[in-house]
């Protein structure tokens, strides 16, 4: 399958501050990528980078083979085939929802009154379609957030580029959006990269992760691949909660579901939390301190000795 | 206690506007309505007046159309934080407000007039300079540091670069950009820049007197001067109290439905400029907006004053400018004790109205929370907009019984006509006083005045500094209200230059021109440098 996107070696900085360092990454026809990473990681300057509004030090990106920026020239953002759905919306206080939804058409060169019309049915599927007549200071957060989206379906994209929404999604727009976009993949081949800092909405949207830190990506996998098995201590703790335990030659990684209560291991009960469908126990044992999920009400209390086992675990190497 | 306390300084305050606005206000109506019934269909049949009305107005929309849109496409081209000497450019486009307008008008005839400074250099002379065309370019280039200024604000505040790179993302190309997003969203400051120099084009008196009086060329402003100060008849002061009644009229009319329309944003305060995260600009602007601002300051600002500078140090007019013709002469000349008086008493003018109006604009800030407090704040931003021969008028009629000739009258003036420029920049920042921090440092075991020095003073610091230098600097600009106010012995050095352009001593004016503005660059430039230290420190 050819890639929509494929950067090259991407370096970049403000200053002498560098912000993204020799990235490389490829996105696929079709393809949801979820950029994971903490805030300052250097998500959105990667976003706005590829959408052609930060100039590179060093590096190539290709939008569907064609290279559009290098570290002298960079093709400007309205000719590459991208679309943005920025993280406060970025909405334009002087034009209602209709207009703001048309404006990609009217760009492209529709009429007026068919870009309105058009407009009207991308913000209708939204679930927004009664707001049209609104401008931004009169929409709710989530009602902007609807109307951001709606003008990113109405450009005919090749990538569509979230800049990790503030709020996030929420589960009937991304499913809507998630058709629109499986549609267009059958149509053109479209892909997204959706960027954010919460690992189960990345990991539960995207057909790959990638993981970001310190403006380097350290792993890219689909979401069982990133959780399951984690290159370094600290990927593995921006996909989920993890203990690490001494293990016969190499330090092991544990998921809290991967241990369980009963069992040839022994430890003692540091702190207990009840999550209501599940209990959190952190336990003290000769290993290392270790957290463990058990389902159902607190069995143990503070200071108990129990056993426990490993169902599986995640050597590593290189720590 | 505390709310006695509030009430007693807000009647203070209300008696001091009424005093210095609102009676001069009144007096000079009911004078005009007692004085000028009998002979109004006279005056205003005069073609003098006639053309004086026409003058002002068509001057007002000349300027105004060719001021804003300079002003907005600087304030455009400086926004991209990639333009190399970015910050030099942003503080060099606000030089002309250091200079006087008149220092600046007299300096454009020694640089374009014939005998000027380009016609010895380089053969070329523009003689319309001194003419209707020459009011309206200088007045315009004088106004567009505010336009520069509003749309600066406008674009910091409303026109967000997260707009425009949606626009770009949605496959505008950067004209269609500044057509169908930018644009639109500055459409209020415009707006607001417009009305503004629309009506303080009407109330500008030092540019048309310096340049348009001696070509013929007649304004509301320059005929009420001329009917103040030259005509002694009965009938010239009917004719200027009409004319300064027309002008509140007109500027009342302009106002109220642009103050309407704007919903209330006719307002000056500035807002701290965030920085848009990355540029905007191509390589090709970054080289040509250098290229351009800096021929335009040439041409505006630099070659004037260069030429006022070489006519201080010359001996005559016309002669070349070779060191055998240089001299200290002219400033010998005007080395006399009345200069000396004039100078000390413009600057405890300056001293005295800038301490005076902290308070007053201070007290007006603080109070503008309660409902009367915003009802003296609303009198005093319409003295902004109020032509300063309008208010000249009013108080010599109010108060000239006791107080005429004197440096108190002027010093009144001053302060109804600046409590604006004192109040806008202290609001601003008083508006962004956290609520709670007052409460938190008292909770934290401060008393009242600890926690006023240790957590309110610091953060109105810029802002008091600001408010003192900027009534500081105009009232030692301020020439339209002196200019009729002054007596013997109360002679401003504003008004002393003046009179000397009036005389046409070329060299003489040129060197007091230069003394003007070294004593406003001096103090202006420590003020800029303390107003950046504390804002950075």
């Amino acid at each position: 399958m050819a890639e929509v996107l494929q950067l090259r070696g991407l370096s970049l900085a403000y200053g002498a501050t560098p912000v993204l360092d020799s990235v490389n990454l490829t996105v696929a026809e079709g393809e949801v990528l979820a950029l994971l990473g903490p805030s300052g990681s250097g998500k959105s300057t990667l976003l706005n980078a590829v959408a052609g509004f930060l100039p590179l030090r060093s590096g190539e990106i290709f939008l569907r083979q064609r290279l559009v920026a290098t570290a002298g020239s960079a093709e400007p953002p309205e000719k590459r085939e991208i679309a943005l759905v920025f993280q406060d919306y970025g909405l334009w206080p002087h034009l209602t929802a209709l207009d703001t939804v048309a404006y990609p058409l009217r760009r492209r060169g529709v009429r007026r009154d068919l870009a309105r019309s058009q407009a009207q049915q991308i913000l209708d599927r939204l679930g927004v379609g009664q707001l049209s007549g609104r401008k931004p200071a009169q929409l709710s957060g989530g009602e902007q957030q609807r109307v951001g989206l709606a003008r990113a379906m109405a450009r005919q994209a090749a990538l569509y580029l979230f800049d990790e929404p503030t709020a996030h999604l929420d589960a009937q727009v991304r499913d809507v959006f998630l058709a629109e976009l499986a549609a267009r993949r059958r149509e053109s081949g479209a892909a997204a990269i959706y960027a954010t800092h919460d690992a189960a909405e990345a990991l539960g949207l995207a057909d790959r992760v990638a993981l970001l830190i310190g403006g380097r990506v350290i792993q890219v996998g689909t979401p069982q691949e990133v959780y399951a098995q984690p290159v370094s201590v600290a990927a593995a703790r921006l996909t989920g909660p993890v203990s690490l335990l001494a293990g016969s030659d190499f330090p092991v990684l544990v998921r809290p579901d991967w241990a369980r209560l009963g069992g040839d291991r022994t430890g003692v009960v540091a702190d207990v939390w009840f999550r209501g469908s599940h209990t959190d126990y952190a336990l003290d044992t000769p290993e290392g301190e270790l957290q463990l999920r058990a389902p159902g009400l607190p069995a143990h209390g503070r200071g108990e000795e129990i056993s426990w086992s490993l169902e599986r675990s995640w050597p590593l190497p290189g720590d | 206690m505390r709310s006695g306390l509030a009430r007693s300084a807000l009647a203070l305050l209300l008696a001091c506007v009424v005093a210095v606005v609102v009676v001069p206000v009144l007096v000079l109506l009911r004078t005009s309505w007692v004085e000028g019934r009998g002979r109004l269909a006279e005056i205003m049949t005069d073609p003098g007046f006639r053309s004086a009305v026409a003058n002002s107005f068509w001057l007002s929309a000349a300027v105004t159309g060719l001021a804003v849109p300079v002003g907005v496409a600087i304030a455009l081209a400086l926004r991209d934080p990639g333009l190399p000497g970015r910050n030099f450019w942003r503080a060099a486009v606000l030089l002309p407000v250091l200079v006087p307008d008149f220092v600046l008008a007299y300096s454009w005839l020694r640089a374009y007039a014939r005998a000027g400074l380009t016609s010895e250099a380089f053969g070329f002379a523009w003689p319309q300079v001194q003419g209707p065309v020459g009011v309206t370019v200088i007045v315009a280039s004088n106004a567009v540091p505010l336009v520069y200024l509003v749309t600066a604000v406008g674009l910091s505040t409303r026109a967000e670069p997260v707009t425009e790179r949606a626009a770009r993302a949605s496959g505008a190309r950067p004209l269609t950009v500044l057509r169908t997003v930018t644009l639109p969203l500055l459409g209020p400051a415009i707006a607001t820049a417009a009305v503004l120099i629309f009506v303080l084009t009407l109330g500008t008196f030092a540019v048309p007197q310096v340049i348009g009086a001696p070509a013929g060329f007649r304004t509301i402003t320059t005929l009420i001067y001329a009917d103040l100060a030259l005509g002694s008849d009965p009938q010239s002061f009917v004719e200027a109290i009409t004319l300064a009644v027309l002008l509140v009229m007109i500027t009342v009319i302009v106002v109220t439905p642009a103050d309407r329309l704007l919903g209330g944003r006719l307002s000056l305060s500035r807002t701290p400029a965030r920085d848009s995260d990355w540029g905007t600009g191509s390589s090709t602007t970054r080289i040509l907006v250098p290229i351009v601002l800096g021929l335009y300051l040439i041409v505006t600002c630099g070659l004037p004053l260069l030429a006022l500078v070489s006519a201080a140090f010359t001996r005559a007019v016309g002669v070349p400018l070779s060191p055998e013709n240089w001299t200290l002469d002219n400033f010998l000349a005007v080395l006399t004790p009345r200069t000396g008086q004039a100078l000390g008493r413009s600057l405890l003018l300056a001293v005295a109205a800038g301490s005076i109006l902290l308070v007053l604009g201070g007290c007006t800030a603080a109070l503008s929370r309660t409902r009367s407090g915003r009802a003296v704040s609303v009198l005093v931003a319409l003295t902004l907009v109020l032509p300063g021969s309008v208010l000249a008028i009013g108080l010599l009629i109010g108060y000239g019984r006791w107080l005429a000739d004197t440096v108190l009258i002027i010093l009144l003036a001053y302060l109804a006509k600046l409590w604006a420029l004192a109040h806008r920049p202290i609001s601003a920042a008083v508006d962004r006083l956290a609520p709670a921090g007052l409460q938190a440092a008292r909770a934290s075991g401060a008393d009242l005045p600890t926690a006023l020095a240790t957590v309110v003073v610091p953060v109105l610091r810029p802002a008091l500094i600001a408010a003192w230098g900027l009534c500081f600097l105009t009232a030692l600009h301020e020439v339209t209200m002196s200019s009729l106010l002054y007596g013997p012995g109360t002679e401003t050095l504003a008004v002393v230059v003046l009179n000397s352009a009036d005389l046409g001593r070329i060299g003489v004016t040129a060197a007091l021109s230069v003394i003007v503005t070294v004593v406003v660059l001096v103090p202006g430039g420590a003020l800029w440098m303390l107003g950046r230290r504390s804002r950075h420190g």
